[in-house]
């Protein structure tokens, strides 16, 4: 057997390739993960973790060359000195933007795992019944009770805290202790139940940060340096979690700087038989072979792959034969909310940094309810207390200037609005052929944008905002908005949809390509529609259920 | 003061800059520190130190200079700011210069610390007076330029996150209800 022969071969190594890695090797699979950035390894490569704030030259800004050397990630927050090498380096990744597509990307082990907002909330029926009820897109081939018991698997694993707060259109988890909402929540918490009963609700947020002890990983610090890779392994990331797990195993081979070029697909047995890559250290080119191919490259990138790949059979790649492959872009629009002052309270404050807010979850057009535009979003916000960052009236200068820096000033309260983007076929991503990255590979175009239904959402998601503050007791609370340009949500998603019809859909309902059985994409690309909650969580869960179908399967013969 | 927290904090702050030895610091000629982009003289450097330690003074607690928050402020504004801004800030600067010098026929740095603090309140009033036809005019860009950055290098110093307030690298719990003294000031 060449050495280059596994039975599994996974594709990136973020959320859901690290989940695939350990799904697969716990079951006895030997198994190879290929990441194409470099390794980044747990504690020991978090740089920057405990360094204080004083410690970073600019205090965590951004400097001119920075601004020059990110084109893409200046746009949003994610542009900052503390973990500037989580971000890929876009001069030798660059994209097309036919229309302007914020991606901000990850090219390491761990992948965005590292660096994201790890909010994690199921879905819930009306989630997956959405498109079948309004004729948008295609049905989802599962419902909520084909991945209800794989929510919580991946819940109890990657450890979620949160409350078991029983509202209806967010099911209710396997969570660990919630963390605490601090008093102006509490307070604000209140009024919004006084005014709106049972009709909407404001809760701690669900966050896969572990509140206690958990498979060697130390529970919650309250540093709120999350996404500077954490020390204690208290957030759930490939490196603290699943990676762990997969490797205690023996199973599991690790290869960084490994760019997949596309996958091997053998037209007589009509399956991959593995995969091409580049090595990006060397340029050099290998085949690593397997029984099965899990891919979780991130929702473009794994469209890409199969772009790429048996394009002698199929011009569009593997999965194109569809028609849907690299369609019905998707991300969260966001950039909307509210904030405003909260009056009282001075005697108040929190001690330790808490990486979590609240969350309201949807509400609109559910019930019967009809708005001028379909489906809803939530909210993410918190209440905070400043210190130095007011207007001293009185005080501009000197020495009671200097002191009164060091005093808490006003408590404030914000929030801001995630919508669901629907599946349109023509928001697209496409190879463009006349540009290559440093690896002479194409590069991908974006042609996505938000429409006429998520702007009219984004109406309602400010109003609603400023509405439900003021209605809570906030005060001089002040509405927001912006383009909502799709891609800042680092939420991408829809590029290989599960569906019913192999004419209509790149997946089945066990995330295989239909033209490719064993293949799984189970990444966002899987996702069929957006839903407003944070994806995350039901990446792990499709991924747990296709990991085990596929050996199931395996084990059976039929793959 | 903690002179040698003074001193990590300037060597933390500088980064890349270099320090020459004091004793070139007159009012004339060279600035002292080197910067990559903005242009400065010995006078322009010593009215921006000033002005840091006019808005934040030593105390019985530390001052700007002290602190280092003077090379904070020219070193954001060196790394920072694009061309413009740094375009502005320089105009702004001399803008300043000049209004000083009208007003008392002399430099900044040679008024003493009760005129300074007088003119950059007079500065403050008048940029915020929405009838003040100059409230535009590039020397209040300039003046609020550094007062930002001056409280900002002073509230994410060392000294401030750890002596003036509870800054814990590990806070390792959170109290939701923590009390504090009522704030004590207007």
């Amino acid at each position: 057997m060449s050495t280059n022969t596994y039975d599994a071969i996974v594709i990136g190594s973020g959320i859901s390739g690290g989940w695939a890695a350990k799904e697969l090797s716990e079951k006895g699979l030997k198994t190879i993960m290929l990441e194409r950035g470099r390794n980044i390894e747990h504690i020991k490569d978090y740089v920057n973790a405990n360094k204080g704030p004083w410690e970073f030259p600019h205090r965590g800004g951004r400097t001119q060359k920075m601004i020059e050397d990110y084109p893409v990630l200046k746009r949003d927050y994610p542009l900052n000195e503390t973990n500037l090498d989580y971000w890929v380096d876009e001069k030798e990744s660059p994209y097309t933007e036919i229309k302007r597509f914020d991606w901000f990307r990850g090219y390491h082990v761990g992948g965005r795992s590292l660096m994201w907002g790890r909010q994690s909330y199921r879905w819930h029926e009306t989630d997956f019944e959405a498109n079948a009820k309004d004729g948008v897109g295609v049905d989802w081939p599962i419902r909520y009770k084909d991945l209800e018991k794989w929510y919580s698997y991946a819940e109890k694993f990657a450890g979620i805290s949160g409350n078991r707060d029983g509202v209806p259109i967010l099911p209710d988890g396997d969570f660990m202790p919630p963390m605490d909402m601090n008093v102006v929540e509490k307070d604000v918490q209140k009024r919004f139940k006084d005014f709106y009963k049972d009709s909407r609700h404001f809760v701690i947020g669900r966050t896969a940060n572990i509140t206690v002890p958990h498979n060697n990983r130390t529970n919650c610090q309250y540093r709120n340096k999350c996404w500077l890779g954490c020390p204690f392994g208290a957030y759930f990331s490939t490196q603290s979690a699943t990676l762990p797990a997969a490797m205690a195993t023996g199973n599991l081979t690790v290869r960084p700087w490994s760019i997949v070029t596309r996958i091997l697909y053998d037209k007589d047995t009509k399956k991959a038989k593995g995969v091409e890559i580049i090595d990006a250290e060397t340029n050099k080119t290998y085949e690593f072979y397997a029984k099965i191919v899990f891919v979780n490259a991130s929702a473009l990138n794994s469209a890409w792959v199969l772009m790429n790949s048996a394009t002698d059979v199929w011009e569009g790649g593997l999965g194109s034969s569809s028609g849907e492959l690299g369609h019905n872009v998707m991300d969260h629009h966001l950039g909307v909310g509210a904030g405003g002052r909260i009056e009282g309270f001075e005697d108040k404050y929190y001690f330790g940094r808490r990486a979590n807010g609240i969350y309201i979850p949807r509400y609109r057009n559910l019930n019967g309810e009809k708005r001028d535009y379909i489906r809803g979003f939530g909210y993410q916000g918190g209440g905070s207390r400043s210190n130095w960052s007011r207007d001293i009236a009185e005080m501009n200068i000197g020495g009671a200037f200097k002191d009164a820096l060091s005093e808490p000033g006003n408590w404030s309260f914000g929030m801001g609005g995630f919508g669901e983007t629907l599946p349109y076929h023509e928001n697209k991503i496409t190879l463009d052929k006349t540009r290559k990255d440093k690896w002479g590979l194409p590069i991908l175009a974006f042609d996505v944008e938000v429409k006429d239904n998520e702007k009219k959402m984004r109406v309602d998601m400010m109003n609603d905002a400023v509405e439900m503050l003021t209605n809570a007791g906030v005060k001089d609370v002040k509405g927001y908005t912006t383009d909502g340009v799709l891609g800042r949500g680092i939420h991408e998603m829809g590029t290989a949809r599960m569906g019913r019809d192999p004419k209509t859909s790149v997946l089945n309902e066990w995330n295989q390509v239909w033209d490719a059985k064993n293949v799984f994409v189970t990444d966002g690309a899987a996702m069929t529609s957006a839903a407003c909650q944070n994806p995350s969580l039901t990446y792990m869960a499709l991924t747990a259920r296709a990991a085990n179908y596929a050996v199931d399967q395996l084990k059976k013969g039929t793959l | 003061m903690n002179r040698r927290i003074a001193i990590r904090n300037m060597a933390l702050i500088l980064g890349s800059a270099a320090v020459l030895p004091s004793c070139l610091n007159d009012n004339k000629g060279k600035s002292v520190i080197e910067l990559k982009h903005l242009k400065l003289d010995a006078e322009q450097e010593t009215l921006v130190n000033d002005l840091t330690e006019t808005i934040l003074p030593k105390t019985n607690t530390p001052g700007a200079k002290d602190l280092g928050i003077n090379l904070f402020v020219f070193k954001m504004i060196d790394d920072c700011y694009d061309e413009k801004g740094q375009g502005d800030f320089m105009a702004g600067l001399k803008e300043f210069s000049e209004a000083v010098d009208k007003k008392h026929g002399k430099s900044f740095s040679e008024l003493t610390a009760a005129e300074r603090t007088a003119f950059v309140n007079d500065i403050e009033k008048q940029s915020k007076d929405p009838n003040n036809k100059d409230k535009d005019s590039k020397a209040f860009g300039f003046y609020w330029t550094v007062k930002g950055q001056t409280v900002f290098g002073y509230t994410t110093s060392k000294y401030f996150m750890t002596e003036k307030i509870v800054y814990e690298l590990v806070p390792g719990r959170y109290n939701a209800m923590f009390p504090v003294k009522k704030k004590a000031t207007a």
